[in-house]
């Protein structure tokens, strides 16, 4: 098995060469290329769309949950709604989408990680995976990086780790499962 | 070994604290390079019997490592003369808030390992 299409797509994406010079904000399109469906394979009725933004060194460890087999990518439709957890008859939290926010967030990024969320159809929920995005992690005191993404957007969900193992991230996906069918 | 979680017994996934060994020398909280640990404790004296004159020892008052900040570089484990600090192998502790990770010496001494820790090991 080779790297996840996700992981390779968000890296050639996200860190253009060429492109972006000075400030430019980079276009979300170019870092959000859609949510897509998993597989929680510890728990195979939790099935979740994630929006991955994978902005530094943590999506390494989104790609390892993928390429582990701790998520399954399946095949479905985004839009439908269809995929997500199905809990004890209830239908809370159905179709959520997550957005999963890992890596380094700079204030010239930020506003692109803002537009990817309000893209987001609802329900949602934001997820912060690993230090940077929890409060700046080791970068709290440069200038250009957001001291957490949650003064961007929502955070239903804080992982702890620099990074946080692949098992953290299915870890925090359950979390969020609970908060969302459980509250 | 691994734990049952499946993870390595080394995994570096959280610090634990041992409060008792703790000196208060604050070697951990000026060498973290995230500055995520903090610490308070007073001076108390201590007198015992034939001795010249009572000694003064530091006592904990408060010990915060904020796993928000922290880079799991370990610089406090490596560092700290008496060993109170350890990695422990757990991972499960996402937080539905920022201020969640913020953990206290309660939940610090938590993660020990001992007779009758959650976290089972073994040899597979």
């Amino acid at each position: 098995m080779g790297l996840p299409p996700l992981w390779v797509s968000n890296r050639k994406e996200v860190f253009p060469t060429s492109a972006a010079p000075g400030n430019t904000l980079v276009p979300v399109t170019a870092i959000s290329p859609g949510a897509r469906a998993y597989q929680v394979a510890a728990e195979p009725s939790l099935r979740v769309q994630i929006l991955d933004l994978g902005l530094a060194c943590c999506a390494l460890e989104v790609g390892s949950a993928i390429a582990t087999g701790l998520l399954v990518e399946i095949e479905g439709s985004v839009e439908s709604g269809e995929l997500a957890e199905v809990a004890e008859g209830t239908s809370q939290g159905v179709g959520t989408t997550i957005l999963l926010i890992s890596g380094t967030i700079t204030d010239a990024l930020a506003p692109a990680v803002l537009r990817a969320w309000e893209q987001l159809p609802e329900p949602k929920a934001a997820v912060s995976f690993g230090a940077c995005a929890n409060t700046g992690g080791p970068y709290w005191d440069a200038p250009t990086v957001t001291k957490g993404i949650d003064q961007v957007v929502p955070v239903r969900v804080y992982v702890p780790g620099c990074p946080p193992r692949p098992e953290a991230l299915i870890a925090g996906l359950l979390k969020v499962r609970d908060e969302i069918v459980v509250a | 070994m691994t734990t049952d979680r499946g993870v390595s017994v080394q995994a570096h996934g959280v610090i634990a604290l041992t409060a008792s060994a703790c000196t208060s020398c604050m070697i951990c909280v000026r060498e973290c390079p995230s500055w995520c640990i903090e610490l308070e404790s007073h001076d108390e004296e201590v007198s015992e019997p034939g001795a010249r004159r009572p000694r003064t020892v530091s006592v904990l008052d408060a010990f915060t490592i904020d796993f928000g900040l922290c880079m799991y570089c370990g610089i406090c484990v490596d560092l700290c003369p008496f060993d109170a600090l350890a990695w422990q192998p757990d991972f499960d502790y996402a937080s539905g808030s920022a201020a969640g990770l913020v953990q206290g010496i309660s939940e610090l001494e938590s993660w020990q390992r001992g007779p009758g820790a959650s976290t089972a090991i073994s040899d597979s």
